[in-house]
């Protein structure tokens, strides 16, 4: 970046960030210094690709119409705490209207590649039309500048995500790693491929303790186009950390905010696993394609009874003070730590855990594993087979594909390879488009073509509204669970002021644990900004930037076919309600339609002032 | 009066998962917490009889005062 005042607000086209534009057709690599648009472009991630993606016209995502964008936030790779992600941007395999047209779409993830790419000097690149042939693209740093280069990549192809990092580090000291698995080089039947992006802890162990852009298939896309990785290759060149930066980042250890993601052993929560204790608590833990039964099954998969049989360690992201990784190991007889298995998290562990009827934790794992080497997104595959698990047992006289369910972990394991190995379409599509295979819609747990977080629509109808994933992209799914808020007041005003703030954080490369309840529109951003880059800006400012980047992402979903019919949650929720959870039942279709109303009236005006 | 406390999580770890304990009339929830010295850090829901409630709420003889960590995404 080129920041050349210090009002970025105002005078955003005095910040220059740089463009990688390469053309995998004809080889063409050309660079650019561009002017931001606005404070979205100085921001950077999706603030900035959307406004691209707006651009253009794309009817299927495989198609050389449909671009690759990679870029970075603001503070990735500075030294503000959490600065490690990458953003891959275009329009979604996976996500799409009825009307049959892709989703513009954004999925991010840390591992220290984000900071390696910035380090190069390189802001953004842009991969245009596709590859004859596989590829992958070395980015570094020279004198001259960021220069890209790409080589064939044979011989990395059918190689786990792991495996394809270990082997490029073989070949490229001081760099880092973001690759696609066998999930994306089967694109055509595989939409929910996920980006590996390589991590120090991975590289220095030997262990697949990759980190992902799982959702939306940008690893399908990336597949599309014969990228099979992206190597960034410089020296470190973190700034020497500024008082004001270092006490942010106290701020982020040791604050509320990340307090329930640190180590017990450090007097923290234990992490996004935690969710599994509260949740049970209200009998809301997604069990069996997220009906949960009001038993206490998903007790198994509590920190407190997996921690009898395995080991556990807290690890965390370079240069990272939370750590927020719960790794599992296999317990030795001994007692020592033996294989590491996966790294519990509450999607993950429950997607691949107790939605599909699976209780044992070293089963759990294993699945996680599994999806994490074949590089699918964890979310939408758990629930996909979920789906299908469902199916089965509605129909055990005809049931599909291997005739797997709940908690059948052998055909289940079958059914994850295969679907990797790119053989089962039905799975690898996605749970919106086999449940339209079927015929039975109802209990297919996406909204718009995405699958759900482990968080059921009972207790979240903000999930209409996320532009990107259910709880990633709109802060809503604790809004009755851990707030307690059952009117349609509140639930308009999460909606459409407090909570959709969260996709802030992937327009300015932090991670959400710096600060998941307040997002970026705060005097810890500004101070941090003002050290690395002089810049002054209004918390008021970046706050304006998000909700406009968030509404450009509502815009750009009603401009590829989304009715509003679409933003609705799966129809077994109103038609089947789950006395078992013990919550308020708010997902009615009276309260549904009421908050339909109240939260398009506050959204509408604003979209038709928005420019696309 | 006697209230039935239920601790969920990492607050049961070094106590326990239920137990009716005694606590004197007018007893606030914030006095519970205090009596079982729970890290107030990680306190992020208080219910009383299954209902979201506040740390200043007053007890009354025969709740069931649940007290949950903190439940955030990722």
């Amino acid at each position: 970046m080129k920041v050349l005042t210090t009002d970025p607000a105002a005078q955003a086209a005095s910040v220059l960030y740089k463009r990688c534009t390469i053309d995998l057709q004809s080889g063409e690599t050309s660079f650019e210094d561009l002017p931001c648009r606005n404070l979205e472009d100085v921001l950077g991630g999706f603030g900035r690709s959307f406004q691209d993606l707006a651009q253009r016209r794309v009817e299927t995502a495989y198609c050389d119409e449909n671009p690759l964008i990679v870029n970075t936030g603001l503070l990735t790779g500075s030294s503000a705490m959490t600065g490690m992600r990458t953003y891959f941007s275009g329009y979604s395999p996976i996500k799409g209207s009825k009307k049959g047209l892709p989703s513009a779409m954004w999925s991010t993830g840390s591992g220290k590649f984000g900071a390696k790419f910035k380090w190069t000097g390189l802001d953004e690149l842009i991969f245009e039309n596709r590859s004859e042939t596989p590829i992958y693209a070395v980015i570094r740093e020279t004198e001259e500048g960021p220069q890209v280069e790409l080589k064939p990549a044979e011989k990395l192809l059918g190689l786990s995500t792991h495996d394809k990092i270990m082997a490029l580090q073989k070949e490229y000291a001081d760099a880092h790693f973001a690759v696609i698995g066998q999930a994306g080089e089967n694109w055509q039947n595989v939409y929910m491929g996920a980006v590996a992006l390589s991590t120090e802890n991975q590289l220095k162990s030997g262990e697949d303790k990759c980190r992902f852009a799982g959702r939306g298939g940008m690893g399908s896309l990336m597949g599309y186009k014969n990228i099979i990785a992206l190597v960034a290759q410089s020296a470190d060149k973190l700034k020497p950390l500024s008082s004001e930066v270092k006490k942010v980042n106290i701020n982020v250890v040791k604050g509320g905010g990340s307090t329930r993601l640190q180590p017990i052993s450090r007097g923290g929560g234990g992490g996004t696993w935690a969710a599994y204790d509260v949740l049970q608590a209200f009998h809301a833990v997604p069990l069996n394609n997220f009906r949960p039964q009001g038993n206490d099954l998903p007790e198994k998969l509590c920190r407190e009874n997996v921690e009898q049989d395995y080991e556990i360690k807290s690890e965390a992201c370079y240069r990272c003070g939370i750590a927020c990784h719960n790794n599992v190991y296999e317990k030795n007889a001994d007692g020592s730590r033996g294989e590491f298995l996966a790294k519990f998290d509450y999607e993950p562990l429950n997607l691949l855990g107790s939605n599909l009827g699976i209780h044992d934790a070293g089963q759990a794992a294993r699945l996680i594993q599994l999806g994490d080497n074949y590089g699918m997104d964890s979310i939408s595959l758990g629930v996909t087979i979920s789906y299908l698990l469902s199916y089965n047992e509605r129909h055990p006289e005809k049931p599909l594909l291997n005739g797997a369910s709940f908690g059948d972990y052998e055909k289940i394991r079958d059914l994850v390879i295969r679907a990797g190995e790119g053989e089962l379409p039905e799975i690898g599509r996605g749970s919106m488009r086999l449940s339209q295979a079927t015929g039975e819609t109802s209990y297919a747990y996406h909204v718009k073509g995405l699958e759900l977080p482990a968080y059921q629509p009972e207790t979240n109808p903000g999930y209409a509204w996320a532009i990107a994933g259910g709880h990633m992209s709109m802060a809503t799914y604790g809004l009755l669970t851990r707030e307690g808020k059952a009117d349609i007041d509140s639930w308009v005003k999460g909606i459409t002021q407090d909570k959709l703030h969260m996709v802030g954080f992937d327009m300015i490369g932090l991670c959400k644990f710096f600060d998941i309840a307040n997002g970026i529109g705060t005097q810890m951003v500004v101070d941090c900004l003002k050290s690395e880059f002089n810049l002054e800006i209004a918390t008021d400012d970046i706050r304006a930037a998000v909700r406009r980047a968030f509404l450009r992402g509502l815009a750009l979903e009603l401009r590829q076919g989304y009715s509003k019919e679409e933003f609705a949650l799966p129809a077994e929720v109103y038609e089947q309600p789950n006395g078992h959870i013990q919550l308020p039942q708010i997902a009615t279709p009276e309260f549904l339609d009421e908050l339909q109303k109240r939260v398009w009236a506050v959204f509408e005006p604003e979209l038709e002032s928005l420019s696309l | 009066m006697k209230i039935k406390v239920k601790l969920v999580g990492l607050f049961r770890s070094e106590l326990f998962k239920e137990e009716c304990r005694d606590y004197p009339a007018g007893a606030r929830v914030q006095d519970v917490i205090e009596d079982l010295v729970l890290p107030q850090k990680h306190l992020g829901i208080v219910l009383i009889n299954g209902v979201h409630a506040r740390v200043e709420d007053v007890l009354q003889e025969g709740d069931i005062l649940s007290l949950l960590p903190i439940l955030g995404g990722g």
